[in-house]
This record gives C-alpha cells, sequence and structure tokens, in this order.
C-alpha cells in the first residue's frame, strides 16, 4: 500500500497523465474517495428504504401464501381421509349385511328343502303302505278265490270218480284240511 | 538510460510471476475434474469454490502486474 | 513510457503508414474532471469515474425498481431477477456468518451490488470502469477494514486484540507468530482492493490490446483479435460477477471473524 502511495506520489510528481498507471495519479483520490462514500451512502439509503422491504414484504407474502394453500391441502386431505374411512366403513357394514342375508336365505333354504324332503317322504311311505294294502287284499281275494275253485274241482272231480255229489260244506272241509296240511308243509319247509 | 533498462528488466520480472499462478491453476483445475470424475453428485457443490479459488490464484498474477505497472511509473 | 510496446509496435508500423495509431491500452483508465468542485479546499470535482459510478448505480436501481413496479405473488423475469440477488446475497451471509449476520445484509447487499454494477457498466463500449481506480476499491475495503475492526473492539473489547494471538501454539513461538499473524490481518484491506482493481485494470488493458489491434491490422489479420475480443469480453463479464462475489464473501468472512473471532 505504502509502496504503490509512493509509486503514485512519484507519478504525480512528474507527468501524471504521460506515465504509468492514471490509477495511481494522487490528485483524482480525494474527489474519488469523497464521491464513492456518499454514492454508497446513498444507494444504502435507498435499499433499505425501498428496495429491502419490498422484496422481503413479496418473499413474506408468497411465504405466507404458500403456508396457506399448505395447511388447506392438508385440511382437504385429512376430509378426504375421513371420508374414505367412513366410505370404508359403510362398505364393511355392507357387507357384513350381504353376509348376513345370505346367510339367513340359505339357512331359509335349507329348512324349506327339508321341510319339502320329509313331505315327500311322508306321501310316499302313505302311498307305499296303501299299495302294501291293496295288494294284501287282492291276494286275500285271489287266495279265497282260489279256495272256491278249488273246493269247486274237488266236488268235480270225486263226483267223477266215484260217482257221488259230495256237498259243499264237506268239500269246503276237506279243501280246509287239505289247505291247513300245505300250510303246515309249507311253514315245515322252511 | 541504463535504469530504464534495468526497470523494464524488472516489469517483465514482475510479469513472470505470472508462472506461479498459472501452475496454481493447472493444480486447481486438474484436481478439481478428479474429484468430479470420482464423485460426480460433489459437481454443483464444489464448482462455487473452484470459481471462488481460481479467482483468488488469479489475483495472485494480477499483484505481479501491478508491480510491473508501478515499475513502469516508477521508470 | 506507457508505450514501450507501442513503441516496438509504431517502428514497424510507421515505415507503412506515416500516421501509425499509438497503442495506448491505458488510456480508457485516465480520469477526467468534468465538473470542478472544491469544498473546503479539498478537490471533490466530479469526474468521469464519478458519472460512471452513478450510471452503474442508477442502472441497478433502475432495474430493481422495474423488477419491483407491480409485485406479484408469481414473480415475472425481472422480479424473479431482484428477488433473486437478494437471496443470493442472504445465501452468501448464511453460509458465512450465520443468522446473526442479517442484520448487516443491507450494508452487505450494497456493497455487492455496487461492486457488481460498477464492474459489468464497464464493459460497455466507451464506458469508464469505476471498480479499475484503486482508489474507490480501496475506499471500500479500508471500510470493511475499519468496520470489521470496529464491531470487533465494540464486541469483544480488548479480547479482540486475543485474535492475534494463535491458540495452541508454544510460547516460544508467539513472537514470530504475532507478527505475522498482525501483518496478515493488515494486509486484508490491501489484498482485498488490488484484487478487484487489479483484476478489472488487467482484463480491460487486455481488451484494449485486442481492440487496437482489431483496428490497426489489415482485415486478413484483424479477425483474430476481433474474435479474441468477443470471448473475453464474456470472460469479462463472468469475472466481474465473480470478483463481486469474492468481495462480498471476503466481507462476510472479515466481518464472522469480527463476531466470532474464529
Amino acid at each position: 500500500m505504502i509502496a504503490i502511495a509512493h509509486a503514485a506520489e512519484g507519478a504525480a510528481a512528474g507527468h501524471a497523465s504521460s506515465s504509468g498507471l492514471p490509477q495511481f495519479d494522487v490528485l483524482n483520490f480525494s474527489s474519488q474517495i469523497f464521491w464513492t462514500i456518499v454514492s454508497f451512502a446513498v444507494l444504502l439509503y435507498l435499499l433499505t428504504r425501498f428496495v429491502i422491504p419490498a422484496i422481503n414484504a413479496i418473499l413474506d407474502a408468497r411465504g405466507k401464501s404458500i403456508e396457506d394453500d399448505l395447511s388447506q391441502a392438508k385440511k382437504a386431505r385429512e376430509e378426504a381421509e375421513k371420508i374414505l374411512a367412513n366410505y370404508h366403513k359403510e362398505l364393511g357394514a355392507a357387507r357384513q349385511e350381504a353376509g348376513k342375508i345370505l346367510e339367513q336365505a340359505r339357512l331359509e333354504a335349507s329348512r324349506l328343502r327339508e321341510q319339502v324332503k320329509s313331505e315327500l317322504e311322508q306321501e310316499s311311505a302313505k302311498k307305499k303302505s296303501a299299495a302294501l294294502e291293496e295288494i294284501e287284499l287282492a291276494k286275500q281275494r285271489v287266495i279265497e278265490e282260489i279256495k272256491g275253485l278249488a273246493v269247486d274241482l274237488a266236488i268235480d272231480a270225486t263226483h267223477k270218480l266215484i260217482g257221488k255229489a259230495v256237498t259243499k260244506t264237506d268239500a269246503n272241509k276237506m279243501v280246509e284240511q287239505v289247505m291247513t296240511q300245505l300250510k303246515d308243509d309249507q311253514q315245515r319247509a322252511h | 538510460m541504463e535504469h530504464l533498462a534495468a526497470s523494464f528488466i524488472g516489469m517483465g520480472l514482475a510479469a513472470a510471476g505470472l508462472a506461479g499462478s498459472g501452475i496454481g491453476l493447472g493444480f486447481m483445475f486438474g484436481k478439481t475434474i478428479e474429484a468430479f470424475a470420482r464423485q460426480p453428485g460433489a459437481e454443483s457443490q464444489l464448482s462455487k469454490y473452484v470459481w471462488i479459488g481460481a479467482a483468488f490464484v488469479e489475483a495472485i498474477a494480477l499483484y505481479g502486474l501491478v508491480i510491473a505497472f508501478i515499475i513502469m511509473g516508477k521508470g | 513510457m506507457t508505450m514501450l510496446i507501442a513503441n516496438a509496435l509504431a517502428a514497424g508500423a510507421a515505415e507503412a503508414a506515416e500516421a501509425a495509431p499509438k497503442m495506448d491500452p491505458l488510456h480508457h483508465f485516465q480520469v477526467i474532471k468534468v465538473i470542478p468542485i472544491s469544498l473546503f479546499g479539498i478537490d471533490v470535482s466530479i469526474s468521469n469515474s464519478v458519472i460512471w459510478i452513478w450510471i452503474a448505480l442508477g442502472i441497478a436501481l433502475g432495474l430493481l425498481r422495474y423488477g419491483l413496479r407491480a409485485p406479484q405473488l408469481v414473480p415475472g423475469r425481472m422480479q424473479s431477477m431482484a428477488e433473486a440477488s437478494l437471496l443470493f446475497v442472504r445465501g452468501i451471509i448464511n453460509d458465512t456468518i450465520g443468522k446473526e449476520g442479517q442484520k448487516f445484509f443491507p450494508l452487505i447487499f450494497s456493497l455487492f451490488l455496487f461492486v457488481l454494477f460498477c464492474n459489468v457498466t464497464g464493459l460497455i463500449p466507451g464506458s469508464f470502469t469505476p471498480t479499475s481506480q484503486l482508489v474507490v476499491t480501496g475506499t471500500f475495503a479500508v471500510g470493511v477494514f475499519i468496520f470489521s475492526t470496529g464491531l470487533g473492539f465494540y464486541k469483544h473489547g480488548t479480547h479482540y486484540f486475543k485474535f492475534f494471538v494463535p491458540g495452541g501454539l508454544p510460547v516460544l513461538l508467539l513472537p514470530l507468530m504475532v507478527p505475522i499473524e498482525i501483518i496478515s490481518y493488515l494486509a486484508r484491506p490491501v489484498s482485498l482492493s488490488v484484487r478487484l482493481f487489479a483484476n478489472m485494470t488487467a482484463g480491460h488493458t487486455v481488451l484494449g490490446v485486442l481492440f487496437f489491434f482489431t483496428a490497426t491490422l489489415p482485415w486478413f489479420g484483424a479477425w483474430l483479435p476481433f474474435g479474441f475480443s468477443v470471448v473475453f469480453t464474456a470472460v469479462e463479464g463472468f469475472i466481474g460477477f465473480i470478483q463481486a462475489y469474492i468481495f462480498t464473501i471476503l466481507t462476510c468472512v472479515y466481518i464472522n471473524d469480527a463476531l466470532h473471532m474464529h
């Protein structure tokens, strides 16, 4: 610094305008120092007074607006989440309800099936027993018929054989006898 | 006339100080490229310091230039 | 003495053309008094340097004013630029000083804008670069130096002298280290001012040399220095920004040292 100043002095002592850097010309120092300080002070004042507050205000406003937007978005999100949870709850309830209804329907169906089945069974059992009875009756009737035929045959046969008519009562008695004997034989054979 | 020649020589010698600054810049940018090659992710963070450093190293050379100018004024 | 190179060059050129132009790349650093004013015997005349300081600051304030003419939540281009410049400086302060550095924000912001716009408006052809004047950068550097030193003494009182005594050193080394620390502390304004001034001066000198060659060489040779001058103008713009950035960062570092005594 001292050397520079010294050099500048030397330059100033000689021909300031023609030798060395013009920057070292001491003659111009005082005015530039003065005006630099004044200009800087004015710039500092204008910036502090007008520019910096304006920029800060707009930055703060933007920050605030972003913050608001964020909080609003957060609120909306919370609301949406609430709605979603509600929906899920309702969906679950509906599903449960549907399950219940389905179960009920299934129970009803099985009950109906059971009922129909038992009714059918009863019906068929009734029909079966009726048919059996009928068969038994028919059997009885056939046996009676056969018995009658057998008696007639026996009377005829004996008449032819012995030439003597056998009374119906006798024939009946005989047939009864044979029949019982047959029955006995049958039973014995079993 | 002799001191004029001496001042010319002195100016040349002062300007020769640029060599050191050149070496420094070469080292710095070489190392920087090495660092970027090794870690490309750090490029954006490092490049700031590279330019600051470059300006500092360059300023050293310019001190030599200023001294040359001072000698020019004296001679 | 200014035309040492020019002498050699002109010697050859003079043979070809009788009125060879003289190369004087330092000519545009010449401070010319426009309105001589004297205040209490001190010369405070308005020179071209001062006028260009005003023009640079006028452009800076005009751009900011134009960007903020109707501030909106969704910023336009110029408003974004204005906001970005403020946030940029705020980021520098936060990185180097921390939250408590924000009270120096207007000061550092003004410093940044002043240096940046003086650097950049100097690139306009025919203009003058106020930051290429050692006095202007020196005024800032000394101002920053006085401010940070005063801040250190205000904050720590006489404790601030401990700044020159590095901790964790054997006592025997102290007589060696303390003067080194003091010298390096006193060298701060010198390096701060000379860095900016030398960068601007050197860049504009190179541009001046390139323009001289562009103007004087015949057409088949002129395109080369002309192309260089185009590229170098872009480089100068970048350097102007970087130097403003560094000036700001170093100011922040010095204030941080004063506040926290590292």
